[in-house]
C-alpha cells in the first residue's frame, strides 16, 4: 500500500482503513488479540468483537531451570474494550 | 546540508531541531525499532506521528519481529504505539 495513493497522512489512518476488518493486536503482558475492529480513539482505546485472546505464560519452574516452557492460554470474547495504554502493535490483515 | 547557524530571517521558519530532523529523514527508509521490552522490529518507516517533537506512533511496512535475534513474526503493515519505543535506528544511509 502506498501512503500517497491511499491518502494516508498520519499513522492513525492505517487504523482507520482497518475498521470492520479482522486485526492483530499485540498487548503488554505477553497477550495478543485477533478480532474485528469497530472503533478506536487517539489513545488507541479499541472496541473489538469476536475476539480471541492468546496469553503466553512462561512456566516459572522451567524458567528457573533455563528451559523456559511457554504455556499458551486462549479465550474468546464477544465484545471487548481495550484500554489504549496496553497496546503495543496493531496490524491489519494483509491486503492485495 | 549546511550546519552553520544562519542569520534569523523573517521569511523562513527556523529549521527543525536534530531529533525532529532525524524523524523526517527516516521516512521511507529501513529502520530497526527496539521496544523497551527488548523486542526488535525491522521494517520501512512509512508514516510517523510526531506531536510536540515526540514520536507518538508510527506505521511500518514489511515488518519482521525479532526476539533475541530470532524471527518471531512478520507483518505486512504494523502500527506501533510510540510509548513502547526505546530507540529507532536507521538501517540504511540517510
Amino acid at each position: 500500500m502506498d501512503p500517497s495513493a491511499t491518502g494516508i497522512q498520519e499513522p492513525f489512518d492505517l487504523i482507520r482503513l482497518s475498521l470492520s476488518e479482522r486485526v492483530f493486536v499485540k498487548l503488554r503482558g505477553d497477550r495478543q488479540l485477533t478480532g474485528i475492529l469497530h472503533a478506536y480513539d487517539g489513545h488507541m482505546n479499541l472496541i473489538m468483537s469476536d475476539v480471541e485472546e492468546t496469553i503466553m505464560i512462561v512456566d516459572p519452574e522451567s524458567a528457573a531451570n533455563g528451559h523456559g516452557v511457554v504455556n499458551i492460554a486462549k479465550r474468546k470474547m464477544e465484545m471487548l474494550f481495550v484500554r489504549g495504554d496496553g497496546v503495543i502493535l496493531v496490524s491489519p490483515p494483509a491486503r492485495t | 546540508m549546511d550546519d552553520s547557524p544562519r542569520p534569523p530571517s523573517d521569511q523562513s521558519p527556523p529549521p527543525p531541531p536534530p531529533p525532529a530532523q532525524f524523524l523526517k529523514g527516516i521516512v521511507g527508509k529501513r529502520v530497526i525499532v527496539r521496544l523497551t521490552s527488548g523486542v526488535d522490529y525491522r521494517g520501512s518507516a512509512c508514516v510517523l506521528g510526531v506531536f510536540w517533537m515526540m514520536l507518538i506512533d508510527a506505521w511500518y511496512r514489511s515488518t519482521i519481529e525479532h526476539v533475541n535475534g530470532i524471527v518471531t513474526n512478520r507483518y505486512g503493515d504494523a502500527f506501533i504505539r510510540g510509548n513502547n519505543v526505546l530507540y529507532i535506528s536507521a538501517a540504511e544511509p540517510m
